[in-house]
């Protein structure tokens, strides 16, 4: 493919192995705030940003997925391939290719380098992490690297600011003049030509002085610690602990004062607007339906604290390494475990990240369990009822709201484990495909990092609040107004609306497990996402309630008028139930049929219907 | 009245946002395109085109959650 070059931005891509900071780089170059984590594994799609440049024809910047050759096994390797050789459908091949490697790994990220400048593309080596390598005593004779491999040789901190001006500068359209490009050809790689590869390697790192990184016996010792069989799942269930333990313990202040605010706010508009449906659109509708949600931010906040904190110390891939083991047994592939680990923030991200695994049924089976995993958006839902219906005490030295908690990611994690079990049983008996993993380095985690991922976090949250939830929440005050009751009514204005009636109806499908009919409206719109739910249950009893009484605060209503069975039920039932459209919508896409989603669906509300009713009798038996 | 106007407008504007956000991706991707493909004759909209349309094809495009992160992107960073 031939491509006339004009003015347009000069293409750059950034490719290198898994976990080697392209992402970090390609925030630095285009300032774009993807997701930087110190695992591979994190980008599986490629990404575009832009940068202007002083000559007026900018850069356009590709961010690969990480490839330890161009002879890919997986979904994402492949992408990287077909991008460098221009057989991306409606991709140019780039202009120039910059190769990320990690100079304290230099020969994994080299041996790649050598791959990708035997295309011919034009190309700029990005030497990163340069910081760590020389603590580490990593010596690398940059000059004579550049001249023997016949490329630029750049030194680069990609996590710092500052630390890609370098490369930047050489970056500059106007060293690389517009010319035609033709994408590359691929070729077979021969047994002669992998021996010719090492030998070339070999004769590099010689040039180049390379010395190997010191080993610290303290970071070895951590690690045969934190990889033990037993002490090792210890150390990670403790880990997990304190965190959930965490989210009730911190987050019980600023979640009251956000609490007391939406409050002051429903009485403020009362107070000072006519009444009339403006009003009451604004107090039942807007406050009482997005505001009950904003109350969980702290939560959210505080779980992502710790997350990204595990994320950028090194330590779940780790944690995978030692669940590896138990993921195999029940037939999940090692690679799965990045693709669950994500699905706690979000499903969607989670079920993309399957490209990674190279079976299709691995993948599949991970796709289809990747729903059980407890995103972020059952937090809210979580959160609401364990302060409605948990007391605040203790048991022992643990809060026993955060132990409710626990148990409930825990739930999501063993119900995933029993999911793939049976599916494993159904497809019969495959070979495992063990996990193959570079374990990064531990590092303390970057401010930087942390406070820019729990920045994003707030922003998607608040944006869902502010957007989807708040929108939903308003068709869902209009739903619960009209028809107007009519004079002679006796009941609250809902139960003659379209919402009561309709909560009516699935009351017959739900009173089996307990759920009455506010439950059973807020089911509905819960089903666009999970948290919606929580809203809907805040319009829903503001609208039940008359004159005075209106319920601007949904816990204590909760914990006043629902038996402890309906709502550990409830609990239940959010564990398995597929609530989220868009993880439906995600998993036609990735599996490019409506077969797979169907299934989902159906297993998962078969399986959220099941837990509820025998929970729901269970606790009613016993309280 | 006049209340019930405002409340009726905000309750059609929110349906249709709900109904827009909640779309499959390649629909509002299709559908972005032909209001693109549209605005594209009228030089009067050029300005809303390239500041208003163009980023949100480019989100659209990403993958089938444009409400994540993942799809922010920043197209013009400053110069050096």
């Amino acid at each position: 493919m031939d491509t006339a070059v004009e003015s347009s931005p000069l293409r750059v891509a950034l490719v290198g192995v898994p976990n080697c900071g392209k992402t970090a780089l390609f925030n630095r170059l285009t300032g774009s705030h993807q997701k930087v984590a110190n695992y591979p594994g994190v980008t599986v799609e490629r990404r575009e940003g832009e940068r202007a440049t002083a000559d007026g024809r900018g850069l356009r910047v590709l961010d690969l997925p990480g490839t330890y050759s161009l002879h890919p096994t997986t979904l994402d390797e492949a992408i990287t391939r077909d991008v460098l050789l221009g057989r991306l459908a409606g991709a140019q091949p780039p202009e120039l290719v910059v190769c990320v490697v990690d100079a304290v790994h230099l020969p994994i990220g080299l041996r790649l380098a050598l791959e990708v400048k035997r295309l011919g593309l034009p190309m700029v080596l990005a030497l990163n992490r340069m910081d760590v390598a020389r603590r580490r005593g990593v010596t690398i004779d940059v000059l004579k690297l550049a001249g023997e491999l016949g490329v630029p040789v750049i030194p680069t901190v990609a996590v710092r600011r500052g630390g890609a001006d370098a490369l930047i500068e050489i970056l500059q359209p106007e060293r690389w003049p517009a010319r035609t490009v033709t994408a590359p050809a691929s070729h077979e790689n021969t047994a002669e030509d992998a021996e010719q590869m090492q030998a070339d390697l070999r004769g590099l790192l010689a040039v180049a002085g390379y010395n190997p990184p010191r080993s610290n016996p303290w970071i070895a010792r951590i690690d045969a610690l934190l990889l033990h069989p037993f002490a090792g799942l210890l150390i990670l269930l403790a880990v997990l602990f304190v965190m959930f333990q965490a989210v009730f313990s911190w987050a019980a202040a600023p979640m009251d004062w956000i609490d007391s605010g939406m409050a002051a706010l429903s009485g403020y508009t009362l107070e000072h607007l006519p009444p009339g449906p403006v009003a009451s659109l604004l107090a039942d509708g807007v406050i009482a339906g997005a505001g009950s949600v904003l109350v969980f931010l702290p939560q959210i906040v505080i779980l992502f604290f710790f997350i990204l904190v595990l994320e950028d110390s090194g330590y779940l891939p780790r944690a995978a390494y030692l669940l590896d083991r138990l993921m195999g047994s029940v037939g999940l592939s090692g690679r799965a475990f990045i693709p669950l680990l994500s699905s706690h923030a979000c499903a969607i991200p989670g079920i993309m990240a399957t490209r990674t695994i190279p079976n299709w049924r691995d993948r599949l089976t991970t796709i289809m369990v990747a729903p059980l995993m407890t995103c972020s958006a059952r937090l809210p839902v979580y959160g609401l009822l364990i302060a409605a219906l948990i007391p605040r005490s203790a048991v022992g030295p643990f809060n026993l709201q955060g132990l409710v908690l626990f148990t409930l990611y825990a739930a999501g994690i063993v119900s995933a484990l029993l999911v793939a079990f049976v599916m494993k049983q159904f497809a019969g008996a495959r070979q495992y495909s063990p996990l193959m993993l570079e374990l990064p380095d531990f590092q303390w985690p970057h401010a930087g990092n942390l406070l820019l991922g729990l920045w994003e976090r707030v922003k998607i949250f608040v944006s869902r609040v502010g957007g989807i939830i708040l929108a939903l929440m308003i068709v869902l005050w209009f739903l619960s107004s009209y028809p107007l009751p009519p004079p002679d009514a006796t009941g609250p204005a809902i139960q003659y609306s379209l919402a009561g009636k309709l909560g009516a109806l699935l009351e017959h499908v739900f009173a089996p497990i307990g759920f009455n009919w506010q439950i059973s409206i807020a089911l509905v719109p819960g089903l666009a996402a999970r948290e919606v739910a929580v809203g809907a249950l805040g319009t829903v009893y503001a609208m039940s309630a008359s004159g005075d009484d209106v319920a601007t605060q949904l816990e204590p209503v909760i914990a006043s008028t629902w038996s402890l069975a309906t709502g550990c039920a409830l609990l239940a039932w959010y564990v398995f139930a597929p609530q989220c459209l868009s993880t439906l919508a995600v998993v036609k896409r990735e599996t490019n049929s409506w077969r797979y989603p169907l299934i989902m669906a159906g297993y998962l509300f078969a399986l959220a219907y099941i837990a509820a009713f025998v929970t729901f009798r269970v606790v009613s038996a016993w309280t | 009245m006049s209340q019930q106007i405002l409340v009726a407008v905000i309750v059609v504007l929110a349906a249709a946002f709900s109904v827009w956000k909640l779309m499959p991706a390649r629909r509002r991707l299709q559908l972005l395109l032909a209001l693109d493909a549209w605005s594209a004759s009228r030089p009067r909209l050029a300005g809303w085109r390239q500041r208003w349309l163009k980023p949100r094809i480019v989100r659209a495009a990403g993958s089938g959650c444009d409400g994540c992160a993942a799809n922010d992107t920043h197209p013009q960073h400053r110069p050096r």
